[in-house]
């Protein structure tokens, strides 16, 4: 049981690597001064795309990479130059790595048995960590005779098997199909929510991290971009990037600009003649000639077929899923996605009537990504 | 242009049966997608009609016309493969260039560029043209050779998983422009995957492979709301369909079922009643899709069942949640800002008007309420 802390904490790779890295030659630090707490027992995912510096992050707390500035603490002891073994620390990552020579049972006992812990508590250890991954069948086999997603039960077992305080997780479920993937993120929930340790998981999947997480920390290039709760991150992102990483289908993202019309405001669009009502909660931040991102989600976006004054918009794209039907409409160079349950019918070409639910309308800064908020 | 068929197709791999039996006629112009689990068969149908494989029994004919021992260049094909196949010492300018400067297809230079930038401005690689495809990410390969495989109007498209290698969001956005595009093209399409998404958007009919022989033909539709037996209904739709056992009980002339082991009476409508009566039945398995299921926290009703919360899983615009009840396992999609405690107890109601009816033994479809509606158009296949 343990709180984490990391403290403005840096990672530079130097020498030889950062020729490789030609995108930290511009910003240098592959992890950037990063802070933030994980409360005892609370399950955090770390989210971004590739090169965010997500798995430097994990690493660094592992103890597996240096620390170029910064402190990190577990509970209110420092770690930064404690041996990952000191660490009390259960690891697992995207590849098994099991002992092929040795059976589950054995590759479960290993660290137990290099720690000189009596056999009773080993086989305790095991028996209680068993049932919980459901491999309690598997306990005389050897790796090669188990499929990936055993592999992966086996290898997180191991992991919370000597009862860590701090349990890291490194993309344990990218090499599996959906449907593994899907019953072991249940399981794994089921496990954390039975031994209740602190836990980091390290995803680029956002669906993952989503289902997982009590609260998730988005990166990129080496930032923290928000924290929050997978349904605040959904609901209110702080910025253009979080927006757009965070749901599926994609939030629709598009330039307006901003026009005086009747007294009031409305949103254009390059390329279309359609014009949006600007949302009243804006009123007062915005102003004719202002340029902005206008993010929506596909699920807050509705379309009318009714031929009333206002201008139309072609339908391009008309998928019908069987529980929900997927419609995309141009406005000039983009195609606006639209998710529906209800059952309508559009053909391509179609005209329709395009309106944004007002309340969940959100504004970007085409210059910086941050959130203009009404 | 061309309509395309495949006569008793049999291809096997020395004692391995990779296709057997297979008969499909894929009209003109239409998009007709190749759908089914790892090894099924699928890009092996697809290299057939190619020309890059033989089959050792049946004809491919393509506008009526036996193709089995045509070269695969004078077939007017034009094909993407999963691993891109792209030249590594040419541009991606001249990779997307390379159909329509072969002998064949020969065209002038200025007809290619201006393919060339209608293409790649499509595929949003417009700024990579001098770029050789070892400087390109995993996604830029594919979407190269999605270009190549589009800058030709062949009379055939063969497309085997284009989009798979893509992040969801590029995916998301190609799988618009690829089908706003397949109203303009005029070319028989045959396009594999394994993603029901794609495949139900895509296509005009799909056919669902399964071990080589054809399990399912017809459009999307049918699929998702008549499919033929238990393994179709599990391939469309996520989260995946629950199959539930249930016990059929009379009552009088009324016919209920009961499942989870509690005593609720679940009234299947009286079509349907008819024929699970006719049969004799005393079991059937019910298919209950996540979202023709309520979920409450106080039991609102006595034809409420009860179950036990074993996931909670938020993933933006809606809530799976995973209860379990007598051993089994019922995902529901659920509104956003659902929120239940792992453990928990709650209700669930089924919405018995959307179930689908199969038989317990052999998993076959039996039938579904309002099944007038559904089977209209419905093709039976070969």
């Amino acid at each position: 049981m343990a709180q984490l802390i990391l403290n403005q904490v840096y990672k530079k790779y130097d020498g030889k690597k950062k020729k490789l890295f030609k995108k930290q030659e511009k910003n240098n630090f592959a992890v950037n001064g990063i802070s933030y707490t994980c409360n005892d027992g609370e399950f955090i995912g770390i989210l971004g795309p590739s090169g965010c510096g997500k798995s430097t992050t994990l690493r660094m707390i592992a103890g597996l990479e240096k620390i170029t500035a910064g402190e990190i603490y577990i509970g209110d002891m420092l770690i930064n130059d404690l041996e990952p073994k000191d660490r009390n620390i259960g690891l697992a990552f995207e590849d098994y790595a099991l002992y092929p020579p040795l059976t589950v049972r054995e590759n479960l006992a290993f660290n137990m048995r290099a720690k000189k812990k009596a056999q009773n508590e080993i086989d305790e250890a095991i028996a209680y960590v068993a049932p919980l991954m459901k491999i309690d069948d598997l306990l005389e086999m050897k790796p090669s005779a188990l499929s990936g997603g055993q592999k992966q039960r086996v290898n997180i077992a191991r992991a919370i098997v000597r009862r860590p305080g701090l349990l890291l997780l490194d993309e344990p479920l990218s090499h599996l199909d959906g449907k593994m993937r899907q019953q072991l993120r249940q399981e794994i929930r089921r496990m954390h929510h039975e031994i209740h340790c602190t836990a980091i998981i390290v995803t680029h999947d956002q669906m993952e991290a989503m289902s997982l997480a009590d609260r998730i920390i988005i990166m990129k290039d080496g930032m923290i971009q928000q924290i929050g709760t997978p349904l605040e991150v959904y609901d209110d992102p702080v910025n253009e990037f979080v927006a757009g990483f965070i749901g599926e289908p994609p939030m629709n993202l598009l330039h307006a600009k901003i026009v005086n019309k009747n007294g009031g405001f409305v949103f254009t669009f390059a390329g279309s003649e359609l014009e949006v009502q600007v949302p009243k909660k804006y009123g007062k931040i915005v102003c004719g000639g202002m340029e902005v991102i206008l993010g929506v989600r596909p699920t807050d976006v509705m379309i009318t077929k009714k031929s009333a004054a206002g201008t139309q918009v072609r339908i391009a794209v008309y998928e019908n899923l069987g529980d929900e039907r997927r419609i995309a409409v141009r406005v000039g160079a983009s195609l606006v996605s639209i998710t529906t349950v209800d059952d309508v019918f559009y053909s391509v070409g179609d005209k329709v009537q395009l309106a944004f639910h007002e309340e969940r309308t959100h504004l970007f800064d085409p210059a910086t990504g941050n959130r203009i908020r009404g | 242009m061309a309509q395309i068929e495949l006569c008793n197709i049999t291809k096997k791999y020395k004692k391995n049966t990779a296709l057997d039996d297979i008969s499909i006629t894929i009209k003109d112009n239409e998009f007709f997608v190749l759908f089914g689990p790892a090894g099924a068969g699928k890009t092996t149908l697809l290299k057939i009609i190619a020309g890059a494989e033989f089959p050792q029994e049946g004809l491919v004919k393509i506008d009526g016309k036996i193709v089995n021992h045509m070269e695969s260049k004078d077939r007017n094909i034009s094909m993407v493969f999963e691993n891109y196949a792209l030249y590594p010492n040419l541009t991606v300018y001249d990779n997307i260039a390379s159909p329509m400067r072969s002998r064949l297809y020969r065209k002038d230079e200025n007809d290619i560029k201006t393919a060339v930038n209608k293409v790649t401005e499509l595929m949003k690689i417009n700024h990579l043209l001098e770029r050789k495809p070892s400087q390109l990410s995993n996604g830029q390969r594919q979407r190269v050779a999605l270009g190549r495989c589009l800058v030709r109007n062949p009379s055939v498209f063969l497309m085997d998983e284009p989009l798979a290698h893509l992040d969801a969001k590029l995916r998301h956005m190609m799988r618009g422009e690829l089908k706003e595009m397949q109203t303009s093209i005029n070319s028989t399409t045959i396009y594999v995957t394994h993603d029901y998404t794609e495949a139900m958007s895509l296509a005009d009919r799909i056919a669902v492979l399964n071990k080589g022989k054809i399990v399912q033909l017809g459009t999307a539709q049918e699929m998702y709301f008549t499919p033929r037996n238990e393994f179709v209904a599990c391939l469309f739709g996520e989260p995946e369909i629950n199959i539930i056992e249930a016990q059929i009980y009379h009552e009088s002339e009324k016919v209920y079922c009961k499942a989870f082991n509690q005593d609720v009476f679940l009234y299947p409508g009286t079509d349907v009643g008819k024929i699970l009566t006719g049969e004799e039945r005393s079991r059937v398995d019910m298919g209950i899709r996540g979202t023709d299921i309520e979920i409450a926290f106080e039991r609102p009703g006595d034809d409420w069942l009860e179950g036990c919360v074993y996931a909670n899983e938020p993933i933006g615009n809606k809530v799976i949640m995973t209860l379990t009840a007598a051993g089994n396992k019922i995902a529901i999609t659920c509104p956003n800002d659902t929120k239940a405690d792992l453990d928990a107890t709650v209700y669930f109601k089924i919405n018995m008007d959307k179930v689908l009816f199969f038989d317990s033994e052999t998993k076959e479809f039996i039938t579904r309420s309002d099944m007038k509606k559904y089977k209209k158009g419905e093709e039976t296949d070969t």
